[in-house]
C-alpha cells in the first residue's frame, strides 16, 4: 500500500474529504491537486516547473474536439426541452404506455437508448434526458428518488451505446479499432437495457405506487384519435433523431457535427411547430454555456489532480498494486472491476483511461483476454461508477438540472438499485463472453503464407524482372540493358495478388 | 464595505456582459460546425481554420462562461453537508472555500498559463496544420479565463462578507442551472 | 563520487498503443539505466498522462519534464524549420537521414536553431517510409484528388492542398467513423503495422503507397538544454548512446513487423496501388513552391533546407549505384521466389 510513499493514497483520502466539504467540485479538486503539487515540491518529488504542465493540459482539454459534443447535445436537448417537441416524445410515449404502470419509466428507458445512439457523452444525455423527462414523472406523481434513477441509468446508457466517446478513448488506449469496439457494445447494451424493463416490470408489481399509471384525464382514451394525436406528436422528435443520425449515416456529418446539425434541426422543427421564439432560443444558449463550462471546469480541476497524483508517483502506485492481484483470467477481472469501480468514484473516465488501462491492457492481454471484451466490461463497469453515489458525474449532472423539491438524498438513494443491475451486467459479462464477441465479425484466421504481394514495376515498364534505369542514361557510361531514353518507369499499374 | 460593493458590481456587470457573449457563442459554435459539415459534403470544400474555430469558441465558451456560472452558483458541489447547513454556515463554507481553494487555484493557473500565451504570441505560433488559425488568442483565453474567475471570486467573498454582516442580500440557496 | 543519482522524466507523445513508437522512450530509459548502473533513472510517460502528446516539446522547453520523446514536425506552428527535424515531403528515406544527422550538418544545424527554443535535439527512432494512407476511391491521377477531403497534416496538408485536395484536421475519435460513412475520403496514418491495429482496412478500400510526406520520419529526443548542460559528461554520453540504440531499433522492429501487417492487411482485401508517377511529379513540383515560400520568409528553414537538399543529391546519387542495383537484383530474386 505504501511502498511509494502515502501520498498517492493521502491523495485519493483527501479529495473525498475536500469534495464533501461542499464547495463547488471543480475548485475542490484543483485545490487538492495544487495542496499536493506545494507538497511534493517539498518532498523533493518534482521542483515547481512540473506544474507548468497544468496551462498545456488545460490547452488540451479546450482543443479536444470530441467535447464540442457537449454543448451541441446539451443545447440540442435544451431546444427540444424548451420548445416542448421532446416532452411530446416522451409523453407521446408515455401515453401510448400510460394505462400500465411504470409507463413513462419504459418510456424513458426507451428515449434514453434512442438519444443514446444519438449522443457520445453521459453529460449531454443524462442533462438532456432530465432536463426532458424530470418534470413530467414529478408532475404524475413518480417516486422522485425511482424518476431521478432511472434517469440517470438512461442517461448512463448512452457511454455503451455507439457512438460513444468512452469507447472512442478506450478503443484508443487498448489499441484496438473503435468499429470493433462498437460492434462489441451492441450486446451488452442491448442486456442493459432488457435488464432496466425487467426491473421497472418487477417494480409495476411489487411497487405500483412508486411508478403510477397516468391517469386517464392525462393520458385519454386510448382510441384511434389518441393514437393518432400521440404519433403526430412523436414524429418531429423522431425526425430529429434519424436527421442526426441519418447525417451521420449519409456521411454528411462527423458524430460530433451530427450534433450540430442535431440543434439546426431542432430549431427548423421547433420553427414549423411555431414554437421557436428569440427568448426560447436566449435562455437555451444561456443555460449551455453554463452546462458547457461547468462540465468542462471540472475535467480541468480533474487534471490538476491528477497531474500532481501522477508527479507523486501514483501511477507506479497503482501499478504496484495490480501486480499483486491473485492469479487467472477471471480473478484478475473480477480484481481489475473492482479497482476501476472504486477509482471512478474520484477520477473521470479520460483519467482512467490514461492512467490505468494502459497498465491493464498488456496484463490482460498475456492472460489471453480479448482486448475487446476487456474495454466493452471496463466501459460497463465506469457506467456504473458514474452513477455511484455519493461521487458520480451522472449525478452531479441530474443534481445540476433536477428542481430543488428533489432532495440530494433522494438523487443518491435512487441511483443504488440501478448500480446494482449495472453490477449484474458486469458479472453477466464478465462469465459470458460471447455477450461481446458475438457481434464481432470475426475474420478467420489467415494463413500468411499463402498471401501474395505482387508489386508493380519498380525498374521498368511492363513489370519486367530486369534492372531498373529510371529512363536516364547510364551513369558514368555505358551499362548494358539500360538504353539512354527509355520510357520513364511505370507506377500506375495496380499490383496483383 | 460599501465601496468594495462597488467594485463587486462592477465585476458582476463584466461578467454579465462576457456571459452573454459566450452564450451567443453556443448558438454561433453550432451554426459553424453545421455549416461546415453541410459545406464540405455539398462543395467539397473546407478548411481547417473553419474547424478550429469551433474549438476556439468552445474554449471562449467555458473559459469565459466560467465565470458567469460561478457568479450564477451553478457550478455544481456535492452537497451532501453543504444543503443541510443553515444559510450562515453556507457562507462559511463559501467565505472559506474562495479564500483557500479558488483564489490561490484560479490566481495560480492564470499566473501559469500567462508566459505560455507570451510565448505563443511572440513565436507567432500558428496552427501545425494547413490552412490552421493562429495560436495566441485562445491561449489568451485560457489566462483571462482564470483571472476572470479569480476577480469573480473576489467580488463573490465580498458580497458573502458583506451578507455576514447584514450590509448585502445574498441567497445561498444552491441554484441549479435553468433548463 | 562519479555516478551521482539522478532521476529525470520523459513524456512521450505517442499512446502506448502504438508500441513500436512508445517503445522507443522505453529503450531509452533501459539503456540509460544499465549504462549508468540505474544512478541516471528515467519514467517514461505516455502522451496525455503528463502533457497532452503535441505539446511535450513545449513542456521540455518550459522544464516541467527534462526530456520527451516526440516528431519534431508536431511544432511547425512554432517554426516551420521545425518539420525538417522529423520529415518534409520528398526529404531523404532512414538510411539517408541517418547519415545527415549523425555524419552530415543535420544534428549540427538543427541544434543551432533547436537551442533557440531551448532544447537538444537527438534522434532516436525512425519509422523508414510510411503508407501513403487509406483511401475510399481510387486516385489514379492528379485531378483525382480535386475535393478529396484527407485527414492529413502538417507541410504534406499543405502540399496537397496545391492539387486541390482538402485537408481536414477531424477530431482523432472521429476519424474511424468519418471515413466508414465517406465524411472525409482518406486518412493517413503510420504503415501497415500500426494503420491494421486500427482496422481502418474495413472501412476504406485502396491502401496507397508511398507517404511521398514521409520518407524516412525521424523521431527525435529533446532534452531541456539547461538540464542536459549540468548532467555529468558520461551521463549525456549514454544518454546520447540510448537515443541511438532507439533509433536502430525502431527501425529494427518495423522492419520485421510491416511485412507481417502488410499481409494480413492484403489478406482482409485491402487494393494496394502506388501513387502514380504522375501525381509524385505534381506533388514533388507543389512541394518546392512550398518550400521557396517559407524559405523566402524564414532564414533558418532556408538555411536548413539547402544544405539537406544538397546532401540528397550526392546521397541518391550513390544510393542509385550498389545499393538500389542490388536492391533490385534481389528483389527480383524475391519476386520470382528463387530466395
Ligand atoms: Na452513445
Ligand atoms: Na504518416
Amino acid at each position: 500500500m505504501f511502498d511509494f510513499g502515502i501520498l498517492p493514497p493521502a491523495m485519493f483520502g483527501s479529495m473525498v474529504i475536500f469534495m464533501l466539504y461542499g464547495f463547488p467540485v471543480a475548485f475542490s479538486l484543483a485545490a487538492v491537486g495544487l495542496l499536493f503539487g506545494v507538497i511534493g515540491i517539498f518532498t523533493g518529488h518534482f521542483d515547481p516547473a512540473f506544474l507548468q504542465a497544468l496551462p498545456l493540459r488545460v490547452f488540451g482539454i479546450v482543443s479536444n474536439d470530441l467535447l464540442l459534443a457537449i454543448p451541441f447535445f446539451t443545447l440540442m436537448g435544451a431546444i427540444l426541452e424548451r420548445c416542448g417537441l421532446a416532452e411530446d416524445l416522451l409523453e407521446g410515449t408515455g401515453k401510448l404506455f400510460g394505462a400500465i404502470p411504470g409507463g413513462l419509466a419504459y418510456a424513458v428507458i426507451i428515449v434514453g437508448a434512442i438519444l443514446g445512439a444519438i449522443t457520445g457523452t453521459v453529460a449531454a444525455s443524462v442533462i438532456t434526458m432530465g432536463v426532458i423527462s424530470l418534470p413530467i414523472m414529478l408532475k404524475y406523481g413518480y417516486n422522485p428518488r425511482l424518476a431521478t434513477g432511472v434517469i440517470a441509468a438512461s442517461g448512463t446508457i448512452t457511454q455503451v451505446i455507439p457512438p460513444s466517446l468512452v469507447l472512442i478513448v478506450l478503443a484508443d488506449q487498448l489499441g484496438k479499432s473503435v468499429g470493433d469496439m462498437y460492434l462489441g457494445a451492441i450486446g451488452p447494451s442491448i442486456l442493459q437495457v432488457l435488464i432496466f424493463v425487467l426491473f421497472i416490470f418487477a417494480l409495476s408489481i411489487f411497487r405500483p405506487k412508486d411508478i403510477p399509471p397516468l391517469p386517464l384525464e392525462a393520458r385519454g382514451e386510448l382510441n384511434r384519435a389518441l393514437v393518432f394525436k400521440v404519433l403526430a406528436g412523436m414524429i418531429p422528435s423522431i425526425v430529429l433523431i434519424f436527421l442526426v443520425l441519418g447525417t451521420i449515416f449519409m456521411g454528411l456529418a462527423t458524430p460530433t457535427e451530427a450534433g450540430a446539425l442535431g440543434v439546426v434541426g431542432a430549431l427548423a422543427l421547433a420553427a414549423m411547430h411555431r414554437r421557436l421564439t428569440w427568448d426560447l432560443v436566449k435562455q437555451g444558449m444561456h443555460s449551455t454555456m453554463h452546462i458547457t463550462a461547468m462540465v468542462t471546469f471540472i475535467l480541468v480541476g480533474a487534471t490538476c489532480f491528477s497531474l500532481v497524483f501522477q508527479g507523486m508517483d501514483g501511477g507506479r502506485w497503482i501499478e504496484h498494486m495490480l501486480s499483486h492481484v491473485p492469479g487467472g483470467a477471471v480473478g484478475f477481472l473480477i480484481f481489475v472491476n473492482a479497482f476501476i469501480f472504486v477509482l471512478a468514484f474520484f477520477l473521470d473516465f479520460f483519467e482512467i483511461a490514461f492512467i490505468v488501462i494502459p497498465m491493464l491492457a498488456p496484463v490482460a492481454n498475456s492472460l489471453g483476454i480479448d482486448l475487446i471484451w476487456f474495454g466493452v466490461l471496463i466501459c460497463i463497469n465506469m457506467q456504473t461508477s458514474f452513477m455511484h453515489p455519493p461521487f458520480g458525474f451522472a449525478l452531479f449532472y441530474l443534481r445540476s438540472i433536477a428542481p430543488r423539491s428533489v432532495k440530494t438524498s433522494d438523487i443518491y438513494m435512487g441511483a443504488i438499485p440501478w448500480v446494482f443491475m449495472q453490477l449484474i451486467l458486469v458479472a453477466i459479462t464478465i462469465f459470458w463472453p460471447e455477450s461481446v464477441t458475438y457481434w464481432l465479425d470475426k475474420t478467420p484466421p489467415v494463413d500468411l503464407s499463402t498471401i501474395k504481394i505482387e508489386v508493380p514495376a519498380f525498374g521498368n515498364p511492363g513489370g519486367g524482372n530486369q534492372m531498373p534505369n529510371f529512363g536516364l542514361p547510364p551513369i558514368g557510361g555505358d551499362q548494358p540493358g539500360a538504353p539512354a531514353g527509355a520510357p520513364k518507369p511505370d507506377l500506375s499499374q495496380p499490383p496483383k495478388f | 464595505m460599501s465601496a468594495l460593493l462597488r467594485l463587486s458590481r462592477g465585476i458582476d456587470r463584466v461578467s454579465e456582459i462576457i456571459g452573454k457573449f459566450s452564450g451567443y457563442l453556443v448558438l454561433l459554435c453550432c451554426l459553424v460546425s453545421a455549416g461546415n459539415a453541410m459545406i464540405r459534403y455539398a462543395f467539397n470544400y473546407s478548411s481547417n481554420a473553419w474547424l478550429e474555430i469551433q474549438w476556439y469558441m468552445f474554449g471562449f465558451v467555458v473559459l469565459l462562461g466560467a465565470s458567469h456560472t460561478l457568479r450564477a452558483n451553478e457550478h455544481v458541489r456535492v452537497d451532501l453537508i453543504y444543503g443541510a447547513l443553515s444559510d450562515r454556515k453556507r457562507l462559511w463554507v463559501d467565505i472559506i472555500g474562495i479564500i483557500l481553494f479558488l483564489l490561490p487555484s484560479c490566481l495560480y493557473l492564470a499566473w501559469l498559463s500567462w508566459p505560455v500565451f507570451l510565448l505563443s504570441y511572440q513565436q507567432g505560433e500558428i496552427s501545425s496544420n494547413a490552412g490552421g488559425l493562429i495560436r495566441w488568442p485562445v491561449k489568451l483565453i485560457i489566462f483571462a479565463g482564470f483571472a476572470l474567475l479569480a476577480l469573480q471570486g473576489l467580488s463573490e467573498l465580498i458580497k458573502r462578507i458583506a451578507a455576514l454582516s447584514g450590509a448585502y442580500e445574498i441567497d445561498t440557496k444552491y441554484e441549479k442551472p435553468l433548463q | 563520487q562519479s555516478l551521482p543519482k539522478i532521476n529525470w522524466r520523459m513524456t512521450s507523445s505517442f499512446p502506448k498503443s502504438l508500441d513500436t513508437i512508445y517503445g522507443g522512450a522505453e529503450d531509452i530509459a533501459k539503456h540509460v539505466a544499465a549504462a549508468t548502473d540505474g544512478n541516471f533513472s528515467i519514467q517514461t510517460f505516455a502522451a496525455g498522462e503528463l502533457v497532452p502528446g503535441l505539446q511535450a516539446a513545449d513542456a521540455v522547453s518550459a522544464g516541467t519534464v527534462e526530456m520527451c520523446h516526440t516528431c519534431s514536425y508536431y511544432y511547425v506552428g512554432k517554426d516551420p524549420t521545425f518539420a525538417i527535424g522529423t520529415a518534409i515531403p520528398f526529404g531523404p528515406n532512414a538510411r539517408l537521414s541517418n547519415s545527415w544527422f549523425y555524419e552530415g550538418n543535420g544534428n549540427k544545424l538543427l541544434n543551432e536553431f533547436y537551442a533557440t527554443h531551448g532544447l537538444v535535439g537527438f534522434i532516436a527512432g525512425n519509422t523508414g517510409a510510411q503508407m501513403g494512407g487509406w483511401f475510399r476511391k481510387e486516385i489514379n491521377t492528379v485531378d483525382d484528388f480535386k475535393g478529396v477531403k484527407m485527414r492529413i497534416a502538417g507541410l504534406a496538408g499543405r502540399v496537397l492542398e496545391k492539387l486541390g485536395a482538402v485537408p481536414q484536421q477531424i477530431a482523432g475519435g472521429d476519424i474511424y467513423p468519418a471515413l466508414e460513412k465517406g465524411t472525409i475520403d482518406a486518412a493517413e496514418w503510420v504503415g501497415p503495422y500500426d494503420d491494421y491495429k486500427l482496422g481502418f482496412y474495413k472501412v476504406a478500400k485502396y491502401y496507397y503507397y508511398p507517404a511521398f510526406w514521409e520518407g524516412g520520419p525521424v523521431i527525435h529526443a529533446f532534452i531541456n538544454k539547461g538540464k542536459f548542460e549540468e548532467l555529468p559528461k558520461a551521463y549525456q554520453a549514454a544518454l546520447q548512446d540510448a537515443c541511438a540504440f532507439a533509433n536502430t531499433s525502431m527501425m529494427a522492429k518495423y522492419d520485421l513487423k510491416n511485412p507481417v501487417a502488410i499481409k494480413q492487411i492484403v489478406a482482409q482485401g485491402t487494393v494496394l496501388r502506388p501513387f502514380s508517377q504522375d501525381i509524385l511529379d505534381a506533388c514533388f513540383k507543389a512541394s518546392k513552391e512550398v518550400y521557396a515560400e517559407i524559405s523566402a520568409k524564414n532564414p533558418w528553414f532556408k538555411k536548413i533546407y539547402e544544405d539537406q537538399v544538397a546532401f540528397q543529391k550526392e546521397g541518391y546519387l550513390w544510393m542509385q549505384l550498389a545499393e538500389y542495383t542490388y536492391d533490385t537484383f534481389m528483389m527480383i530474386q524475391q519476386r520470382n521466389g528463387k530466395l
